[in-house]
């Protein structure tokens, strides 16, 4: 037994080496506690290159945690973040990474040719390399009318679109962005989504965290959905749709009338003020639960049937609905 | 509308725990430390003293007589500094310690005064008359006058003194100085001379000693200006370093507040994400602000030599060697406090505290011979007292650079000692 579990031992190790460096960044069984507060538990998902992932997360789910410890501004008590199965803990792995704080953190009383330059600088451009990339990023972004106004007097929308481009100057074949398009108006979210898009099609992954639901369906490739520091769910839509609620329907049955307990095999959301159950055949299931609502003495006054989406994956697995 | 604002104002301050600290409990340490640093509470032990050095360079019985009183001054403390270099106990050193050396020391800023007994030049004095001279530093006004007035009473005290042992009808020969020593008219002669030789004779009318007979004879005390005397520099030359450091101590705290504003917007997360390390943005912040110090320090300088006559021409090397150490020293104290603090509010606070303090206790504000003795020594604690001792023995001792190498070493060490605590407070940055 012994000779033959000898030679195996480095074949596995080898393999799991392969497997996280296909990935361009894998997230391994990832542990943080902030005092008594369990902020990361055991979180793990893997993004492949030119993949564009959105993390997903109730307020307080450890979002921006995993976010600055993806770029070692976080040190987790476990775990292990791999960029290209590389630790980030080795020298100058972390620079083929790019950040963008939830918060604006660029220099307002700088212009925003000087902020491109400060950080390009940083991210170690220099000359002719460095003007290059400032006057892509300003056009990348927009802004190449009012690149020698100081950001401080740019409109809302404007800094997000500067704090962007400052991370992305030296070209980072993974770009992390923690909520880019809190409060930014639907113009100006689409033109940043057009901005991600251009990275990704380069080849650039991209990890960002939202609370639109929306954003995450419709513009990423695949969705993580991180709860209490774990990962409730991942993959394509499609996949969570069918991991979770499957191929059910949603039924949502708004009723009155004094009612001995809740219906059996219904859920009572209390924000929507409805019952709620799924069924895998309308036409089959329905006259039963219609049935089931009136036998405790419920009176139907209206019922909707829904295809499930995000929302209803969301909802499913956390019980909780996002902010917004 | 008003009363809501008020309101808010104050809910506010109540849940901020180390601003309502910082509000109602600054004041009182405050007021205790200036009250400590300004006026001395234990009178016995800390009252300012004149500090002064006694050269008997001539020791004639009367001398001997009066450097013992002046010994029993309260007022004054004798300086033993020359025991170090000579062996012997203090009452031969005070008796060793020539002129030259008195001066030195005077000049050197050891003492305030240095009492000088000499041999008198003037022929027409009997033989062992001393001449009195008070070499002191011009900068010290208040000190020189106090002590050509102690000087003057001692000597008539010894005078009297003598007199009175030397007279049998007394009973002087009970105290056992014997007769043959004294010559009480040539005491008198020695002592009572005439007043208007010099303008800077001190002749106090002390109606005891005024006998009809000597009455135009007032023992001479000549005060020597040893520094101001022959000096360019005026006294703004003192006062400018004093303001400058304090200055440059508020400045560069402000300007490290940029600190904590990255932190507070995460945009260090931003910089220490990109191939920036924690090192270089210290570094990089204490070089700035070092920067800006010395140009500060330098302007202020150069306006003052412009509009109030300060030579810095011919104290270039002096005046940018302590610019240099000194901003070097203000911006690692400055990124030492940012890198404490919390806030930027916090920030504010600490330093206006801190900086007020030290200022007070360093002698940016008033100068600290003034202060007693323990504040005089806790005022070595801060690196304030050190500039303004370098800036000083380069413009108003104007001393050359060799002098200054402690000064320059303490604040080097200070400056180094406070960006190394301020990198250890910073390691709670890096990561969390
Ligand atoms: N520096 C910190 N010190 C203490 N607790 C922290 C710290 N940072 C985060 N936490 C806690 O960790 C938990 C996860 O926070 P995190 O900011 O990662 O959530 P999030 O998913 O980004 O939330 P949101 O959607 O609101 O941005 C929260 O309960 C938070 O209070
Ligand atoms: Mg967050």
């Amino acid at each position: 037994m012994n000779v033959l579990a000898t030679p195996e031992l480095p074949a596995i190790q080898s393999t799991q080496q392969n497997d996280h460096s296909i990935f361009a960044l894998s997230v391994v069984d990832l542990w943080k506690k902030y005092g008594d507060h369990q902020a990361l538990s055991g979180t793990s998902f893997d993004v492949k290159p030119g993949e564009r992932l959105a993390l997903l997360g109730p307020n307080g789910a450890g979002k921006t945690t995993l976010i600055r410890s993806m770029c070692g501004r976080v040190r987790p008590d476990r775990g292990e973040i791999l960029l290209f199965g590389k630790s980030i803990r080795e020298p100058n792995v972390l620079q083929s990474m790019g950040v963008i704080p939830q918060d604006l953190a660029i220099y307002a009383d700088l212009t925003a040719q000087e902020n491109l330059e400060c950080f390009g600088q940083l991210h170690g451009l220099r000359s002719r390399k460095l003007r290059e990339r400032v006057k892509w990023a300003l056009r990348w972004i927009g802004l190449e009318d009012r690149a020698r106004d100081l950001t401080k007097n740019f409109s809302g929308g404007m800094k997000r679109r500067v704090n962007i481009a400052c991370g992305v100057l030296h070209r980072p074949q993974i770009l992390l962005l923690d909520e880019p398009t809190v409060g930014v108006d639907p113009q100006s979210r689409q033109r940043i989504f057009e901005m991600l898009d251009e990275l990704s099609q380069e080849g650039t992954s991209i990890v960002l965290t939202t609370h639109h639901l929306d954003e995450a369906e419709t513009r990423c490739d695949r969705i993580v959905i991180v709860d209490h520091g774990k990962v409730v769910a991942d993959g394509t839509i499609d996949q969570l749709i069918e991991q979770t609620i499957g191929v059910q329907r949603e039924v949502a049955i708004e009723a009155t009338g004094l009612m001995v307990a809740a219906p059996p095999g219904l859920r009572w959301d209390a924000t929507r003020q409805r019952f709620l159950c799924y069924v895998e055949n309308v036409a089959d299931e329905l006259p039963g639960i219609l049935e089931r609502v009136q036998s405790v003495g419920g009176v139907i006054t209206d019922m909707e049937v829904h295809q499930p989406d995000l929302h209803h994956v969301f909802l499913y697995l956390t019980g909780r609905e996002l902010r917004e | 509308m008003i009363w809501t604002v008020m309101q808010t104002s104050w809910r506010r301050l109540k849940n901020n725990r180390s601003e309502l600290f910082l509000t109602f409990v600054v004041p009182v340490i405050f007021f205790s430390i200036f009250a400590l640093i300004f006026g001395s509470r234990d009178s016995s032990s800390s009252t300012p003293k004149i500090k002064v050095a006694i050269a008997n360079a001539h020791p004639s019985e009367l001398s001997n007589k009066a450097v013992l009183l002046l010994g029993e001054q309260k007022s004054l403390r004798i300086s033993e500094h020359a025991n170090s270099t000579k062996a012997g106990d203090s009452k031969t050193t005070v008796a060793t310690l020539d002129r030259a050396t008195a001066e030195d020391l005077v000049r050197r800023g050891m003492v305030s005064a240095a009492i000088v007994f000499s041999k008198p030049t003037d022929q027409a004095l009997p033989n062992n008359a001393p001449k009195i001279e008070i070499l002191t530093d011009s900068f010290d006004q208040v000190a020189s006058q106090v002590l050509a007035a102690i000087v003057q009473k001692a000597m008539l005290t010894a005078t009297a003194e003598i007199a009175k042992s030397s007279n049998p009808i007394n009973g002087s020969a009970m105290n056992g100085i014997p007769n043959a020593a004294m010559q009480p008219v040539d005491v008198q002669h020695a002592l009572y001379t005439r007043a208007n030789s010099s303008g800077s004779a001190i002749t106090p009318s002390n109606p005891l000693i005024q006998s009809p007979d000597t009455m135009s004879m007032l023992p001479q005390v000549a005060v020597v200006d040893v520094i101001g005397g022959k000096k360019t520099n005026p006294v703004v030359a003192m006062y400018a370093a004093g303001i400058a450091v304090m200055f440059l101590l508020f400045s560069a705290t402000t300007a490290s507040g940029s600190l904590l504003e990255e932190r507070e917007n995460s945009t260090l997360d931003r910089l220490l994400c990109s191939r920036l390390t924690m090192d270089q943005l210290l570094l990089g912040k204490w070089a700035f602000l070092t920067a800006i110090g010395a140009t500060q320090l330098t302007l202020m300088f150069v306006w003052g030599s412009l509009v109030f006559g300060i030579d810095l021409l011919h104290h270039l090397e002096g005046f940018a060697a302590m610019t240099l150490v000194t901003s070097g020293a203000a911006s690692s104290f400055a990124l030492m406090l940012a890198a404490l603090c919390k806030t930027r509010m916090q920030l504010g606070w600490v330093s206006t505290i801190v900086i007020l303090s030290m200022s007070a206790l360093g002698g940016s504000m008033v100068p600290r011979y003034l202060m007693s003795e323990t504040i005089q020594r806790a005022g070595l604690l801060t690196f304030n007292a050190w500039a303004l001792e370098g800036f000083n023995k380069v413009f108003w001792r104007e001393m050359p650079l060799t002098e200054i190498g402690t000064e320059l070493a303490v604040l080097t060490v200070c400056g180094f000692g406070f960006i190394v605590a301020a990198r250890v407070f910073a390691i709670r940055w890096e990561r969390s």
